[in-house]
């Protein structure tokens, strides 16, 4: 199981477009941007690097692109990934729009450790030095050598994947340095959620109220939108959070009304395809109030570009025993995750991601929310095999294949 | 059933269907067609037409749906962005134009789906059902009357929207209680599954919308039909008679690529008469399951089962010997390499 | 795999001869998208030559077919951008009157404001490129991008002329009921009116409408729009084309919500759900795209059923079938049957 996806940035169809792109070396002009690895589209970070990783190859979220995440019952891990979105902005120096929560919304934003590699690298005890005296490709078999007996392999995958494929996107510079260390600017930080965030730019987050109005109350807030992101610098690169639509403490009763919501959720995607290139958006949204099943939710989705359903498993207090972890040295996941669609990849037609269809689970600890493969507990007793069986000191034979 | 029953019934319900859908004699002023997506009923609207060109009747579609003017067709009546007194006028008004010129003073009035006027959200204070299908129907003048009959189709897999006053009947239960005859249309391969189904005891499979699967609108398709053995359209049709009583029976209609246009006699057979739904049973049922199917002729001609039975087997032939002991013994010289045991084989 | 040709092979007979007055309808789902199927009917249509590779569309000589195409969910840059993997430049069929597009997003329900500041970044415009747009740099790409800003004048359905390259018409949606209808009725209609005034004796005018059960959705009853009036409104548009192509979503709950007897229904989930299955009964053909039901796999993006349809006036001799079909990186398609590859 743990090395089942070795192999992830070696698809043949990733293979061919990034040939198709090596004529262009993409340069890295504005912070917190980078072409994506599988089509060269700009893209920007969520924040969240495993959720990143998850978003069908594109190791971001494509810019132009909406995130609609949905979470089951009362707890609140979307809105921590909603913080991580709006944190990582900030550092990015990139213009946050924060709609219908009061400005104490912003301090509650996670404090910065650092770049989102800085903890992998600390997590996994890798030796940044050495890496690029190698080739990647033998680097990859160092790992056995280097963290024998470490799980931690699997966590660190999604980053070998996009190192991965950078390398192949640049390869016609062999001389140059790691293209990760170049980058000065991270692309993806890590936060700790027990911390506040302070940055110079966090005051520069706006925060539109939700008024009473006559007609839609949405219709004031796409106009402070518009006018803001068209009236901005053309280099300005904007966020638009959305934290629990529809939630009725917050939104009047007739904005669920799918002439109102909907109409706001078409000229919001009106808005972000205008100005393609330098908008985000996500929206978190509770199903608990409003199932999937109905028909008004379908169709937001079906107004989205990406949708990503959060199950938490129940609170127990002997986690370990009720839920999926591996071995009992991993954190428990704290639920299942679900990819309905994935920005790009599904207007395309979808489907042939490799990540579609998987089952994933996602842990939320204090520095991190990690999305990994789910799997069942093995039964009691069998660890130790597992465990042996994980950390074998042999690379598999496909991964010495390419 | 019996035999004699059955042929009572063909005979009485296939004239039956036969006047019906030549609307002869004024059989039933108002036919309603339930069909839905797995059985649209654009084939009986087509037998339709084409029994009335047959018998000179003057055809007026109504179209909801339809966007161009059906072949045979004499009169189409679109009802885009109209009233339902509009379309009953104009409907009225192309019948007058050549009213004096038809000798045969029958008319056919099909409206192609009745379920976007019933859906309508347009404010249309007039509108009730009855009389918008009575206007059709009732003499527009004392002077010129003709025969009129209307066949209504209703798409049963459309939802109905939730009713005005929550204490008036649903239009589907009203139209079926205003038709003299109501025609539930069924594909023939789905009845056959279905028949299949029962006969093993098993739940009778469903198909199309009524799979509640994610994506499919229809569930007909081409390999499940079989090339062409299959094809055709079940009709269940419930008629009620002038006298008040009523009569049940399931038909079968061939496609129409089976006949001409043309065609004067009777195409439509009863259902239970289709060798598809009811196999014949000939020969000996239990006869049939004696031989396995092989490419092997396994079977005995007259002869070889004489000569078979003449051919004397060597069992008996021995013991036909003289004596005890004499018949039956297998004569053996041992050899030198037979290793005998005498504890254990005894000859 | 070698480079597939654009439009498979199977699919072909399907999406290249539509009778007259015909309407197809492409139904998709939330995980099963009909954009590539629509580009597969531009291909078709718009392509010199059937079988053609890349770049023949060159050959100046007679398409015998024009394509309105109307897009409710995707804006014209990505029909663009994906319309010239397939080797389709939309801004040259533009030019040559054989292609139009009319955008139902940008300006559907809310208008930019007249007072947007001018934002294009110099030197690179918002002229039709020529390249790939997602293979060129960032920085490129960040200048280009705030071009559909351009001040439109007042908001309502008598908006001028549009300067914006590629763009026929944008839609505007005021007040309600039928006159909202009608005044965008009169909008799509006057721009295939326009394109079949370039138009000679035989040629063919085929609509695509994308996905206007979105107009229903964001509507709906309490706003003096419902299923009938959407149909009609259809129809309506339906009479200035040869045929028609449309596309709607029949994910479960739009569809099925509304038949069970269990629940109540929204009026979004019965109106969908009449609207939907009221079009497959008038439809020549139903090309219906779903997921797989084993769940996803590799090689596979989803199936595609294409039934015939309840239409009365079509003579119907379209073989049903159904295929998987799966949609590489490079947008390149490949459809085939249960078991081949």
């Amino acid at each position: 199981m743990s090395f089942r996806k070795r192999n992830i940035g070696l698809s043949p169809g990733v293979d061919r477009n990034a040939v198709s792109n090596t004529a262009q070396p993409a340069p890295e002009s504005t912070p917190g941007i980078r072409p994506s690895p599988d089509d060269g589209r700009p893209t920007t970070s969520t924040g969240t690097r495993s959720l990143d990783n998850l978003l069908a190859g594109h190791a971001g979220l494509p810019m132009g692109k909406l995130l609609f995440i949905e979470e089951n019952g009362t707890t609140d891990f979307a809105g921590a990934l909603l913080r991580y979105y709006a944190a990582e902005g900030v550092i990015q120096d990139q213009k946050i729009h924060v709609v219908g929560v009061p400005e104490q919304w912003g301090r509650t934003l996670p404090g910065l450790i650092g770049s989102a590699e800085s903890l992998d690298e600390k997590r996994s005890d890798r030796r940044k030095d050495d890496r690029m005296k190698i080739a990647w490709r033998y680097e990859r078999l160092g790992e056995f050598g280097a963290v024998a007996g470490s799980r931690d392999g699997e966590s660190r995958e999604p980053q070998a994947l996009s190192f991965n494929m950078l390398m192949k996107i640049a390869p016609s510079t062999p001389g140059e340095q790691d293209p990760n260390a170049k980058e000065a600017p991270a692309f993806c930080h890590a936060f700790d959620l027990t911390k506040r965030l302070t940055h110079p730019s966090i005051t520069n987050m706006s925060f539109i109220p939700l008024l009473p109005s006559k007609e839609s109350p949405f219709a004031a807030i796409l106009k402070r939108l518009q006018t803001a992101i068209a009236s901005s610098n053309a280099s300005t690169v904007h966020r638009i959070v959305i934290p629990s639509l529809l939630n009725p403490t917050m939104y009047p009763p007739e904005s669920s009304q799918p002439e109102v919501v909907l109409q706001f959720l078409h000229a919001l995607k009106a808005l972000m395809s205008a100005h393609a290139n330098r908008v985000t958006a996500m929206i978190t949204f509770p199903l608990s109030l409003f199932p999937r099943s109905s028909g008004l939710v379908r169709w937001i989705e079906l107004l989205s570009d990406g949708v990503i359903e959060l199950c938490p498993f129940p609170h127990s207090a002997d986690a370990t025993a009720t839920s999926g972890a591996a071995t009992s040295q991993e954190e428990p996941p704290q639920g299942m995750l679900k990819t309905h669609r994935l920005p790009v990849l599904h207007e395309r037609g979808g489907g042939s991601d490799q990540n579609v269809g998987q089952d994933w689970a996602f842990i939320l600890s204090r520095r991190r929310f990690e999305i990994k493969p789910f799997s069942l507990p093995p039964a009691e007793g069998d660890t130790e095999a597992q465990d042996t069986a994980a950390a074998g000191g042999m690379p598999k034979k496909s991964d010495l294949e390419f | 059933m019996a035999p004699v029953n059955l042929s009572h019934r063909r005979t009485h319900n296939l004239l039956l269907i036969s006047k019906l859908l030549s609307l002869r004699d004024t059989a039933s002023p108002l036919t309603l067609v339930l069909d839905s997506l797995e059985q649209p009923a654009t084939p009986l609207l087509k037998e339709y037409i084409r029994r009335a060109k047959l018998s000179k009747v003057h055809v007026t579609l109504i179209a909801f749906e339809t966007l161009k003017q059906p072949e045979r067709v004499d009169a189409f009546v679109t009802t885009r962005r109209k009233s339902s007194a509009e379309i009953a006028k104009e409907v009225s008004a192309v019948y007058q134009a050549v009213a004096s010129s038809n000798p045969s003073r029958r008319r056919l009035i099909l409206i192609d789906s009745i379920n976007p006027l019933l859906h309508s959200r347009r404010a249309d204070p007039g509108f009730h059902l009855p009389s918008f299908l009575g206007s059709f129907l009732a003499p527009t003048s004392p002077s010129a009357k003709v025969d009129t009959s209307l066949v209504v189709t209703y798409h049963q897999d459309v939802p109905e929207p939730p009713q005005k006053s929550p204490y008036a009947s649903s239009p589907l239960s009203l139209l079926t209680y205003l038709a003299t005859s109501i025609i539930t249309l069924h594909s023939f391969s789905h009845i056959l599954a279905q028949k299949a189904a029962r006969d093993r005891s098993l739940a009778p499979p469903v198909f199309g919308l009524e799979e509640e699967q994610e994506g499919v609108l229809l569930g007909r398709l081409d390999k499940l039909t079989g090339t062409g053995a299959a094809e055709g359209i079940v009709i269940e049709l419930e008629h009620r008679r002038k006298s008040g009583r009523g009569v049940l029976e399931w038909y079968l209609l061939p496609p129409a690529s089976r006949y001409s246009p043309q065609h004067l006699k009777e195409i439509v057979t009863l259902l239970d008469d289709s060798i598809l739904y009811n196999p014949p049973m000939e020969r000996d049922p239990g006869a049939e399951n004696e031989e396995p199917t092989s490419t092997f002729e396994l079977g005995l001609t007259d002869k070889q089962r004489r000569d078979r039975e003449g051919v004397v087997l060597p069992y008996f032939d021995a013991q036909s010997g003289n004596g005890p002991g004499e018949g039956g013994r297998i004569l053996y010289d041992m050899g030198e390499e037979d290793d005998f045991d005498e504890e254990e084989d005894e000859i | 795999m070698p480079s597939q040709p654009p439009l498979p092979p199977l699919l072909a007979p399907y999406v290249s001869s539509l009778p007259d007055a015909s309407l197809t309808l492409v139904s998709s789902i939330l995980g099963a998208t009909s954009n590539w199927l629509v580009l597969r009917f531009l291909h078709a249509a718009l392509s010199s030559q059937p079988t053609s590779t890349f770049g023949a569309d060159d050959l100046p000589n007679g398409t015998k077919k024009k394509v309105v195409l109307v897009s409710f969910l995707r804006s014209y840059e990505f029909w663009k951008t994906e319309a010239k993997r397939l080797g389709l430049d939309l801004a040259r069929l533009t030019e040559r009157h054989e292609f139009a597009f009319v955008d139902g997003l940008s300006e559907l329900f809310y208008a930019p404001q007249a007072t947007a500041a001018p934002t294009s970044s110099p030197g690179l415009g918002s002229s039709p490129r020529t390249t790939l747009p997602l293979r060129s740099p960032p920085g490129a790409v960040l200048g280009r991008a705030p071009q559909p800003a351009a001040p439109t004048g007042p908001p309502g359905n008598t908006a001028p002329k549009q300067a914006e390259p590629g763009i026929a018409k944008k839609l505007h949606f005021s007040g309600r009921g039928l006159a909202s209808l009608d005044a965008m009725e009169k909008d799509v209609a006057s721009v295939m009116e326009q394109q079949k005034t370039h138009m000679e004796e035989g040629d063919e005018l085929i609509l695509i409408l994308d996905q206007p059960d979105l107009l229903l959705a964001t509507t709906g009853p309490s706003m003096g729009i419902g299923a009938t009036e959407m149909a009609e409104w259809i129809t309506g548009l339906q009479q200035h084309a040869h045929a028609t192509v449309l596309t709607l979503a029949t994910d479960a709950p739009l569809i099925h919500n509304s038949s069970g007897l269990g629940q109540l229904a929204t009026p979004i989930e019965t109106e969908h759900a009449a609207l939907a299955i009221g079009l497959a009964h008038r439809a020549r053909s139903v090309m219906q795209l779903r997921t797989l039901e084993t769940g996803a796999a590799k090689d596979v993006s989803g199936v595609l059923r294409i039934s015939r349809g309840g239409g009365l006036s079509t003579e119907n001799n379209l073989e049903e079938r159904e295929a998987l079909y799966f949609i590489q990186r490079d947008g390149g398609v490949t459809v085939f049957g249960r078991g081949e590859s």
